[in-house]
């Protein structure tokens, strides 16, 4: 027993209309790390991601936070814990920024009575913090892909919580607002200590701040170790059944991968 | 504009409470209530407008707020209360009271038809909650919506065999059950339907940030701290049930729970606190304007003010889509 299990997932599995989704997961991950979980499309990336937060509560196995277990804490303990940047695509989201950031407030909120001004207070700051306030009024299904997503992040800062979990934060942006996305992610890991759990299909983006990688495959824990090594050689190819290339330039720190025909 | 939105509506919904009694087959001017004292028209202010339009006050106002809420809970825009089977449960109550025959009533102050209407409205909740709950993990939105959608065609088709093997008195009475309409002698079925209003204004204006949370999904409401499963089980129960209560009073009016929360958000927005409000000024005023235009129109016959609600509604929302276009 390690003194500084910080999020501990022991022996996760999941069924889903008699279909085994999950296998038997374990790992943990200490305070303030940032997590990358990788897999191919329906391998289980986030349905992981939803049973470790308990957005899906029927599975078996145990996750606990400091040695707490998360089944025993209410749903509004947990959410001044863990913060979510769902995957919402498109979804109708008929409220401003700042509203949403607002209602994101809701596990610190009393039952009755507005919002404080301490509330104001985090949600200018988490406003500032993701660069949106000076769009703080405008409706989220107004905004572009980066905007809103970067506005989603905002609620999910103004949530002030230790732990963020993020779905596919980047799959309908661009480039830029890719790495704008990213870089806000990264920030928030390294400036506020925040645990980050991230789940992505693209490695590179994984590749971009994270710590430790978590490899899913058909359900099962397929690798997890330092990001750094996950580019050793037939690694990825094993993971995601295609050939993949590295590129490093110049500059940059982690080497680029492209998938390089398939493996036979 | 918007601002002044909720203060407006308030006022107006007063307006329309406090002129309405005053209207009718024999417009009485306030000078008669006090100065001459005619007997007969201080009855009639007394006993029937009053407590009718106050009824009609009440029914308009839970409806919406019932719609408001079944269409947050729902996240469906089409979402009315009278979707979900009760209204259709308590029908088959009426129906199988008129077809029966039995007359009684409760301390001769509730009305068995009421009280047999009331019941169906319960049986239907419960059959559908149960249908919804079979299957485990909890009942899900969509599976809740497809058990209330076949359970009022269940209720509906064994409503019309009644009909079908009824005779002609039976089946007038019937159908003139189920087109609805605000009927009060005194003050009793205004009493009998306060109290549910008040609970559901309650539920709804408590609830609202959840609410707000719900519309943008359950993983969101979810993710946020809301015990989605509590409060979906509160939420359904409680505007069932409410439903119950009123549509055992009225009979089902339509359109009010349906399209009232969408007029109300072209005037005050999505929140639901504001809603709320608005739902219970905009609602009970609405519902009050078309029965004092029932009353009126035709008379001294009075058309059955179901009949007017969709009719006016449907106009009045089509001219507020078209607007909001430009």
């Amino acid at each position: 027993m390690s003194a500084q299990k910080f999020l501990d997932v022991e022996g996760l599995s999941l069924d889903l209309g008699g279909a085994r989704i999950l296998e038997d997961i374990s790992f943990s991950l200490e305070k303030g790390r940032y997590l990358g979980i990788i897999g191919p499309n329906g391998a289980g990336k986030s349905s992981l991601l939803k049973c470790i937060g308990r957005l899906i509560k029927n599975f078996s196995g145990r996750v606990s936070l400091e040695g707490v277990p998360l089944s025993s804490m209410s749903e509004r303990a947990l959410a001044r814990r863990i913060a979510w940047v769902h995957q919402t695509g498109s979804d109708s989201l008929p409220f401003t920024v700042r509203e949403f950031a607002l209602m994101s407030r809701y596990p610190w909120q009393k039952a009755i009575g507005g919002e404080t001004a301490e509330d104001r207070s985090i949600i200018d700051r988490s406003l500032e913090t993701a660069d949106v306030a000076d769009i703080a009024d405008r409706q989220l299904n107004s905004l572009s892909g980066g905007e809103r997503q970067k506005a989603l992040i905002a609620a999910a800062l103004a949530q002030s919580t230790d732990i963020l979990f993020l779905d596919e934060p980047t799959s309908f942006l661009d480039y830029r607002h890719q790495v704008e996305t990213l870089e806000l992610i990264e920030r928030v890991n390294r400036e506020q200590g925040m645990t980050v759990l991230l789940v992505t299909h693209d490695i590179n983006l994984a590749l971009h701040g994270a710590d430790e990688i978590l490899a899913i495959k058909k359900g099962r824990m397929a690798w997890k170790g330092k990001s750094s090594e996950l580019l050793e050689e037939g690694l990825l190819e094993e993971i995601f059944d295609t050939g993949f290339k590295s590129f490093t330039s110049d500059g940059q720190l982690m080497p680029y991968v492209a998938p390089g025909g398939l493996v036979r | 504009m918007k601002r002044l939105a909720l203060p407006s509506l308030f006022i107006f919904s007063l307006a329309v409470v406090v002129v309405a009694p005053f209207m009718g087959m024999q417009n009485i001017a306030l000078s008669d209530l006090f100065g001459s004292a005619d007997e007969n028209l201080i009855r009639i202010m007394w006993d029937l407008r009053v407590p009718r339009v106050l009824l009609g006050w009440i029914t308009g106002s839970t409806l919406a707020l019932c719609g408001l809420i079944f269409q947050a809970l729902f996240r469906n825009p089409l979402a009315s209360p009278d979707m979900l089977g009760v209204s259709t449960g308590a029908a088959f109550g009426a129906v199988v009271y008129i077809r029966t025959g039995i007359v009684f009533s409760l301390f001769g102050a509730v009305s068995g038809l009421s009280l047999a209407a009331f019941a169906g409205a319960l049986a239907a909740t419960f059959a559908i909650y149960a249908a919804g709950n079979l299957r485990r993990g909890g009942m899900s939105e969509a599976t809740l919506l497809l058990a209330g959608v076949a359970m009022s065609f269940l209720f509906g088709s064994l409503n019309m065999i009644i009909q079908f093997t009824s005779g002609y008195i039976d089946t007038f009475r019937m159908m003139r059950w189920s087109m609805g309409g605000i009927q009060a002698v005194g003050f009793g079925p205004v009493l009998a339907t306060l109290p549910a209003l008040a609970v559901i204004f309650t539920v709804a204006f408590v609830t609202a940030p959840e609410l707000n949370l719900f519309v943008c999904g359950e993983d969101i409401a979810a993710s946020r701290g809301v015990s989605v499963v509590r409060l979906r089980r509160l939420l359904f129960f409680s505007v069932s049930v409410v439903i119950g209560i009123n549509v055992a009073t009225c009979g089902p009016i339509g359109f009010v729970g349906l399209l009232g929360p969408h007029i109300c958000r072209k005037f005050v927005g999505t929140d639901h606190r504001k809603l709320a409000l608005a739902s219970l000024f905009f609602g009970g005023a609405f519902l009050v304007l078309c029965d004092t235009a029932a009353r009126i129109l035709w008379s001294p016959a009075e058309v059955p003010v179901g009949v007017l609600t969709s009719f006016i509604g449907s106009i009045f929302f089509l001219w507020l889509l078209v607007r909001g276009r430009r």
